[in-house]
């Protein structure tokens, strides 16, 4: 089975064509931080804008690249949600539109049921999964028994990890966004500052708000004595302590529910840190994490969960379809 | 006996859905109904719905017409989202048409249409609409409603809804058929305000 997918949620306009949800054959993503940069964030009217005056260039290209005809395609998927409400609108409707062209199915996918899945391109998956996502919006593990049986066993109790890091990020005036950035300073330091070990109150849920202060109290106190603050081991310290928090409660979640695999998804799957702490920690186990082009948004991975949605659940809602900006994992 | 043309038309930039199946300019199905905020779930419904009703598949349709506003941000989206990505689906011609024009062309006369763009604002377009034709009196524009009403001559009939006449529409020169289909988006006669806040304090 051939399937488009399409992703609009925030800000990139991505099209991608897979078979039978496994072997990629085409992923396009137009990036639009260009554009936003100026506005020091994603203006919304100004990405489904952007969206539409995209859409069918995308979709071409991955056609094009994957050397697949329209008339070819057999399925049609893209995220309906949660995201920006006027760019997963845009492709909604394209979605929906296409599929009645060609008249073949359409199904929506939840967009971090995409990034799970984005684990199972090239690879086949094991249950019961514990999933790590981890992103500008969430920190979460999730417990997959089969295919689509998602069960949340924790999350943040205060903000998300990929949110520490930007605001770290400003505080050290390093820029935005902020998680590439630091990372990729972290490798120039030490972790020499010394940072709390947060015990979050859930069993395998997060806190953030703890170490993201702590960070922020430490400068203003070595500003204040006017001491030199060496920001590369700053971002070290953080760095270390944010993925350690990370680690503690995947491992023990993981031991737990007698998992059988461990995937990492969302935007902070790229952090090469985190990548390292996870092959250290789950050696002896099974364990995966994306390739890092499929680590952010793309629709390769929304091609993948959509291919298994539909082969367990059919069509569903089909041209009634419609885009929400917030919505359960299902 | 030939096969009338068979014409699709679309239009999404009001709180109305229009989705008309035509031959020869003459409808055979319409759907026209005041929507709420929910174009997105009902569009593609309607299109599937007029196109069985009429009998036919898509692969059928010889082109396809849509509203690119000015109007509702979202709401245009919509019906410009799908006229597109249906166009070069099916690897049809694609048309596009002033939402105004569109609204004004089922009413002789002098006409106005009229789409509420908040705070005294309004989306705005002069017509002269005959029996067999119409044309353009004053350009659509973005405008404060009440100053732009007290600068006219003649009163004319103001609208905020109305079904499309096709053949007017044509006659009038009010259809622009598309060059190259990945360009179209919505006319949306105004910059985002995030554009706008910053060209004020550049
Ligand atoms: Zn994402």
């Amino acid at each position: 089975m051939k399937v488009l997918a399409i992703e609009t949620s925030c800000d990139e306009t991505s099209a991608s064509v897979n078979i039978d949800g496994k072997r990629i054959l085409s992923n396009i993503v137009h990036s639009q931080i260009d554009l936003h940069r100026a506005f020091g964030g994603v203006v919304p009217e100004i990405a489904s804008r952007e969206h539409i005056k995209r859409i069918t260039v995308i979709i071409e290209k991955a056609l094009e690249e994957a050397g697949t005809a329209k008339e070819e395609i057999d399925l049609v998927t893209v995220t309906k949600g949660p995201g920006l409400i006027g760019s997963l609108l845009v492709g909604v409707n394209a979605a929906k539109a296409f599929a009645f062209a060609r008249g073949i199915p359409v199904v929506g996918v939840h967009h971090l049921a995409g990034h799970i899945y984005a684990n199972g391109i090239d690879h086949e998956l094991r249950f019961p999964l514990l999933a790590l996502v981890v992103s500008g919006g969430h920190t979460e593990l999730v417990l997959m028994k089969d295919h689509y049986r998602f069960e949340k066993i924790g999350e943040t109790a205060d903000d998300a990890v990929g949110e520490a890091y930007d605001k770290v990020a400003r505080v050290l005036s390093l820029g935005y966004p902020g998680g590439p950035i630091i990372d990729r300073l972290a490798k120039e330091g030490e972790p020499t500052y010394p940072m709390p070990r947060i015990t979050p109150a859930d069993d395998y849920g997060f806190s953030y708000s703890g170490l993201k202060s702590h960070v922020i109290n430490l400068i203003h106190k070595l500003e204040s004595r006017h001491e030199k603050i060496r920001p590369a081991d700053m971002a070290a310290s953080f760095q270390k302590a944010a993925v350690a928090q990370l680690i503690d409660q995947s491992r023990k979640a993981f031991r737990d529910h007698d998992a059988k695999m461990f995937v990492v998804a969302g935007g902070v799957a790229a952090n090469s840190h985190l990548r390292e702490r996870v092959e250290e920690t789950f050696r002896d186990t099974p364990h995966i994490m994306p390739a890092i082009d499929y680590c952010t948004d793309n629709a390769a991975m929304v091609g993948v969960a959509g291919y298994h949605r539909y082969r367990l659940f059919g069509e569903e809602e089909g041209m009634g379809m419609n885009g929400h900006s917030r919505l359960e994992l299902v | 006996m030939r096969k009338s043309p068979l014409r699709l038309v679309i239009d999404t930039a009001t709180d109305y859905l229009y989705v008309g199946l035509f031959a020869e300019s003459s409808p055979l199905e319409e759907h026209h109904r005041k929507g709420q905020n929910d174009h997105s779930v009902h569009l593609m419904k309607k299109v599937e719905d007029v196109c069985a009703s009429g009998g036919i598949t898509p692969t059928d349709l010889d082109d396809i017409v849509v509203g690119v506003g000015p109007g509702s941000y979202t709401g245009v989206r919509i019906g410009v989202t799908v006229a597109k990505v249906l166009a070069w689906s099916l690897d049809k011609p694609l048309y596009t048409v002033s939402s105004l024009a569109l609204m004004a062309s089922g009413t002789e006369g002098l006409v106005l249409s009229n789409v509420d763009a908040r705070r005294g604002n309004a989306f705005l377009g002069l017509y002269e609409v005959s029996a067999a034709t119409m044309k353009t009196v004053e350009t659509d524009r973005h405008t404060a409603f009440a100053a732009f009403i007290e600068s006219l001559t003649a009163e004319p009939r103001t609208i905020t809804v109305g079904r499309p006449d096709i053949r007017r529409l044509e006659k009038g020169g009010f259809l622009k058929r598309v060059e190259n289909i990945h360009t179209v988006a919505p006319n949306y006669l105004r910059k985002t305000k995030a554009e706008r806040q910053k060209a004020c304090s550049a």
